[in-house]
């Protein structure tokens, strides 16, 4: 059976992990920035896997579990907040949310 | 599996060991109780009893410093009772009382449920004190998350235009320095585990065994990569240059004793990190740590205090005079590896930031109307004539933060100087001493604010929001806050010899 090396899974993860943070750094929108940040997150746990495969330790895989309930309380969070700003500004640009200013 | 494995691992979780913590968890599910029970009432009794609760618990914590779990790590080595610990535990219980003291002030000038407030503030203190004892970073990044999940949700919580606007920026930020922690994390934990590189081991995770294993290997290109990314993580957390850029709006739009918990707790959690990983764990990259330290150490100084000297609304500028301190508590920790001093002047400072940042917080709480975003440095003019006891806490507790010589923060200043001149970063040491001189400006132009400008003004025509009047347990509080801001300045004494003490 053919096995991908880990080197292809580490590299995959970063590539995924760089699209995540120039997605956050550089899209305007904030739903567009919340998935990337879900991205980079889901870009840690491909590497933990991968990882955990080839060390032979279980650790990595329950890890993913912590990560994966971390980041459904996050966007929880943040979906409340993006909604509730939305009824309040009905907008989600982040160019516009720029009230707080000296 | 053999049953006996489970047994064993079983034996290893102490609960005893974190009795605190678990109290505070149940104190939180007690007050969603009260809420149920005393439909009418709970607006007035949970306050109390969450103050009550906390004082108990740090009574308790208190009485029981020594622990007998002191240097013995339990839950399979995912928690290390330390010292240090000990010291963190009480640092932030000390700060979820005053957090919860400022809260009654402040959640009523606003019609909003009240429950949920404590009761994140004492889910996260509680995070915040695991924290501080883990030796896993599994158990570090969850706890961790769970501190700024709950802040997310605390500087929003007045659910404002504003506030809202500061969540969603908080979130942003804090999302992206939590993937950037974790990738590291994951990096390390991938390196370590490697079965083709020497001493390599099981428990990657585990900061003793990682740092063996980083002492094997000192200059293995993923570890680097890794290590550079949870600093970066860390650094966000405590707002050094240049992750900064979320303070200034974050501290303006969150309420104001929310603002207090991430100027104090927030940075303090990031610190206690900083100290438990780049001091021990990461000791052996110092060739990749001292660099990055020092360079962070050197420009938060300089962009804290010049960015603040601008600043008219004073939540921001007491957030970017917070990043000059975190650029203090910096140069400790830079220190650390040379000077071993420098581990009890950290957290000198760190209390004797406590004591000053909770007065002037006690003070802002009192003076802000009901638009909490909007405080600014006119709205203190006349105070010292109207609240003398207010102006009087406030001159206390800034010329501590600016570190005029007879209070406590020109101790912790000092203190973090001499374990600087120690370890030999004269460099540091100048900008250091150029920070505090440009500091002086913007903390003095505060108290002239409240002292020396009330004449030139109509009086019938007030324009600052009215002033809350002082209650008996504010008071008190912030009597002792600014009673110990004067009394440890003279004499540290056996506080000191505490904190220092190994």
């Amino acid at each position: 059976m053919m096995t991908a090396s880990l080197n292809a899974y580490v590299i995959v993860s970063a590539v995924l992990f760089a699209i995540g943070f120039f997605g956050v750094l550089i899209r305007r929108n904030t739903l567009i920035v919340f998935m990337s940040l879900e991205l980079m997150l889901i870009a840690s746990t491909l590497a933990l896997v991968a990882f955990s495969r080839v060390n032979g330790t279980m650790d990595g895989n329950v890890f993913v579990f912590f990560i994966l309930t971390v980041a459904a309380a996050e966007v929880a969070v943040g979906l409340a907040i993006i909604v509730a700003l939305f009824r309040r500004r009905h907008t989600v640009q982040i160019d516009q949310l720029d009230t707080l200013k000296n | 599996m053999d049953i006996s494995v489970l047994q064993t691992l079983a034996s290893r979780n102490l609960w005893g060991a974190i009795t605190p913590e678990i109290l505070l968890g149940g104190l939180a599910l007690v007050l969603l109780v009260i809420e149920l029970l005393f439909p009418k009432e709970h607006g007035r009794i949970v306050p109390v009893a969450t103050l009550v609760g906390l004082v108990t618990i740090l009574g308790g914590v208190l009485f029981n410093a020594p622990s007998a779990y002191l240097n013995q790590e339990t839950f399979n080595g995912l928690l290390l009772h330390t010292h240090g610990g000990q010291i963190m535990r009480i640092f932030f219980l000390l700060a979820a009382i005053m957090v919860c003291v400022i809260a009654r002030v402040s959640l009523a000038k606003q019609s909003l449920p009240r429950v949920e407030f404590y009761h994140i503030v004492l889910v996260v203190t509680a995070a915040m004190m695991l924290l501080a004892q883990s030796n896993h970073l599994v158990l570090f990044f969850v706890a961790l998350e769970t501190v700024t999940i709950g802040l997310y949700i605390l500087v929003s919580y007045y659910r404002t235009s504003l506030t809202l606007e500061a969540g969603l920026k908080y979130l942003v930020m804090g999302a992206l320095s939590s993937s950037l922690m974790l990738f590291g994390i994951v990096l390390l934990y991938g390196v370590a585990g490697n079965p083709a590189l020497p001493a390599h081991t099981a428990q990657s995770m585990h900061y003793g065994q990682l740092a063996a294993f980083l002492a094997a290997n000192p200059h293995n290109f993923l570890a680097s990569i890794g290590i550079v990314l949870v600093l970066a993580g860390v650094a966000f957390k405590i707002g050094a240059f240049p992750f900064q850029i979320w303070v200034p709006d974050v501290y303006q739009g969150a309420p104001t004793p929310v603002t207090a918990f991430l100027a104090v707790s927030s940075k303090a959690v990031g610190f206690t990190a900083l100290l438990a990983l780049a001091g021990t764990v990461f000791a052996s990259y110092a060739w990749l740590v001292a660099p990055v330290l020092t360079f962070f150490a050197a420009t938060t100084l300089l962009f804290g205090n010049f960015a603040a000297l601008t600043q008219h609304n004073v939540k921001r500028l007491i957030g970017l005079s917070g990043v000059s301190h975190a650029g203090f508590l910096l140069l400790g920790v830079a220190a650390v590896s040379r000077a071993p001093m420098a581990v009890g002047a950290i957290y000198f400072y760190l209390f004797a930031y406590l004591l000053a940042s909770f007065a002037v917080f006690g003070v802002m709480a009192h003076v802000a109307g009901a638009n909490d975003a909007d405080q600014e440095l006119d709205h203190y003019a006349g105070l010292a004539k109207d609240r003398p006891f207010l102006a009087l806490v406030l001159a206390l507790g800034l010329g501590s933060l600016a570190g005029i010589p007879p209070l406590v923060g020109f101790m912790g200043k000092l203190f973090i100087f001499i374990a600087a001149f120690q370890a030999g970063l004269y460099g540091l040491l100048a900008i250091a001493v150029i920070g505090v001189v440009v500091s002086i400006y913007y903390y003095f132009g505060w108290i002239k604010a409240a002292f020396f400008e009330t004449w030139g003004k109509s009086v019938d025509a007030p324009t600052h929001p009215e002033r809350t009047p002082v209650d008996f347990v504010t008071g008190f509080a912030l009597s002792a806050l600014a009673l110990a801001v004067v009394v440890l300045g003279f004499y540290q004494g056996p506080l000191g010899a505490w904190l220092s003490a190994r």
